[in-house]
């Protein structure tokens, strides 16, 4: 275990959590990416100085591998225990079908499209975005704009196909 | 002047001092560019509130399980995720012998702590279930006498299947068609065979006096690994080839004496102890253990082998791993198991 980690987890943690459920939708799930992450990272050699980066590109990709895997088993879970749509229950029923929607749509982007769109909506800078992903920061602006206009059509598309 | 780009409007909305000032005061000027600026950042918007989960995550306890985490030797799934995620997979350290795919697979505590089991040629391997609790309980063989590494694996990187086939005289499997999600071409490494002798103490251990002394030379590898990786090094697949373990005695101690013993030491329950007398009794098979707690593993088969198919409970991992001529193979990945299956079946 690196000697920095400690100082390097209590200043990250919470902003890995968040990359994570953005992906995830849920804050639980994303504790666990997060642990796996920064298990990860406290074997690694990666430099202090671009802990921020490496740790929350690990989130994203380690979130969006969860999410694919835990597609099937959240699809099989819906068709074994479809809710009925009480009505004192309904909004969070609707809240939650809506996040399971995005997540899905989320998870049908291309992976770089993907990481840079939760990573930018994480809060990292556009220099930040571009280091993580070798990217040109001219170019971060045009991926996360394609991405977020592939998510919307994404949305639009899944909706008006149900 | 020509319009900018939607990705510059995009940044103009986040960071505006990063935009050049003849494309802000363009911008500034323009009303179709305002329109687009305008559409572009209600979609950021709505993109935004879309994502945000509320996450407030308490530190304290977030640090207390990574501690914990890091006390506790790592478990198979968590072997193979640290090395899906690392920017440049590589296997080091004692944990990994060249068997790597074995050692990978069982984890560090397995691997160390039965080595012992290994003292014969592996034809085949079985799935023995043991929980954490168990194996965290087991000694490993210096509570039992002296290891000694007597070759190292020095697992490197290499360029090519060719360069790999070179370094270590195996085959080298080559996966025919990739499952969806991977893509790429993969890092190759190779590993040297690692030898390890065994001293057993009959000081420590105690045990009928022909123990007292009897040296095991216990051997496996070379091995050869291809690793498919995606942007910033997040594999999704691993194919590991290794000449699988083996052990040789050199103090004509009966095999079953030594295991029966060290079976009577470790404080393993009944029932498992059981299961790996069973398994041994012929010499020719390798205990594969799975942790109740965080794989399950089923019976499969790869083109006549049989094999194990072991499926981590939380559904991100799968791996598929058999024995042929000596030779153990192992194909694992965050892929389901019918997705290793597929890549195992269509090795050329």
């Amino acid at each position: 275990m690196r000697a920095d980690l400690e100082e390097i987890f209590r200043d990250a943690y919470p902003r890995v959590v968040a990359v994570a459920a953005r992906v995830l939708g849920g804050r639980d799930e994303a504790e666990d990416v997060a642990q796996e992450v920064f298990l990860s990272f406290g074997r690694s050699a990666v430099p202090a100085g671009e802990a921020i980066g490496w740790l929350c590109v690990a989130a994203a990709h380690t979130a969006l591998n969860h999410l694919r895997s835990g597609r099937r088993r959240v699809a099989r879970e819906a068709d074994e225990a479809a809710p009925d749509p009480v009505p004192d229950v309904a909004d969070a029923v609707v809240t939650r079908e809506e996040r399971r929607r995005v997540r899905e749509a989320l998870g049908r982007l291309p992976r770089k499209a993907a990481v840079a769109l939760v990573l930018r909506h994480s809060g990292l800078s556009y220099a930040e975005v571009a280091a993580a992903l070798d990217l040109s920061p001219g170019s971060v602006g045009t991926t996360v704009r394609r991405a977020e206009s592939a998510l919307r059509e994404e949305l639009i598309r899944h909706a008006s196909s149900r | 002047m020509r319009h900018p780009a939607e990705g510059t409007l995009r940044r103009l909305a986040d960071e505006p001092s990063a935009i050049t000032d003849p494309d802000r005061a363009h911008v500034a000027a323009c009303p179709d560019c305002q329109e687009t600026l305008s559409t572009v950042r209600k979609e950021a918007a709505l993109i935004g509130a879309a994502l945000h989960t509320e996450a407030a995550p308490d530190v304290d306890a977030g640090w207390r399980r990574l501690s914990d985490a890091f006390a506790a030797p790592m478990t198979a799934a968590e072997a193979i995720r640290v090395g899906r995620r690392a920017p440049v997979p590589r296997w080091r350290g004692p944990m990994v012998a060249v068997a790597a795919v074995v050692a990978l697979l069982t984890g560090a505590t397995a691997a160390v702590a039965t080595d012992w089991l290994r003292v014969f040629h592996t034809e085949e391997i079985a799935p023995v279930t043991i929980s954490r609790a168990d194996l965290l309980a087991l000694p490993d063989l210096s509570a039992y006498g002296d290891v000694e590494v007597t070759e190292e694996p020095h697992v490197r990187d290499v360029p090519d299947a060719a360069a790999a086939s070179e370094a270590t005289g195996l085959a080298v499997p080559e996966v025919t068609s990739l499952p969806r999600g991977v893509s790429g071409q993969p890092v190759y490494q190779a590993g040297d065979r690692v030898t390890a002798v065994f001293t057993f103490d009959g000081d420590r251990a105690g045990g009928p006096p022909e123990l007292d002394g009897a040296r095991f030379r216990l051997t496996a590898g070379p091995g050869v690994a291809a690793v498919w990786a995606e942007d910033r090094g997040v594999p999704a697949l691993i194919v590991g080839r290794a000449v699988a373990p083996a052990a040789y005695s050199d103090s004509g101690v009966d095999f079953a004496t030594a295991r029966d013993h060290l079976l009577s030491l470790s404080g393993l329950p009944a029932d498992v102890a059981a299961q790996l007398r069973a398994f041994t009794g012929d010499g020719t098979t390798l205990p594969l253990h799975v942790m109740d707690e965080k794989l399950t593993s089923a019976p499969a088969d790869v083109n006549g082998a049989p094999a194990t198919v072991l499926t981590s409970r939380d559904g991100v991992l799968a791996a598929v791993v058999w024995v042929r001529d000596g030779v153990v193979t192992a194909v694992a990945g965050s892929l389901s198991a019918d997705e290793v299956l597929t890549v195992a079946r269509g090795l050329a």
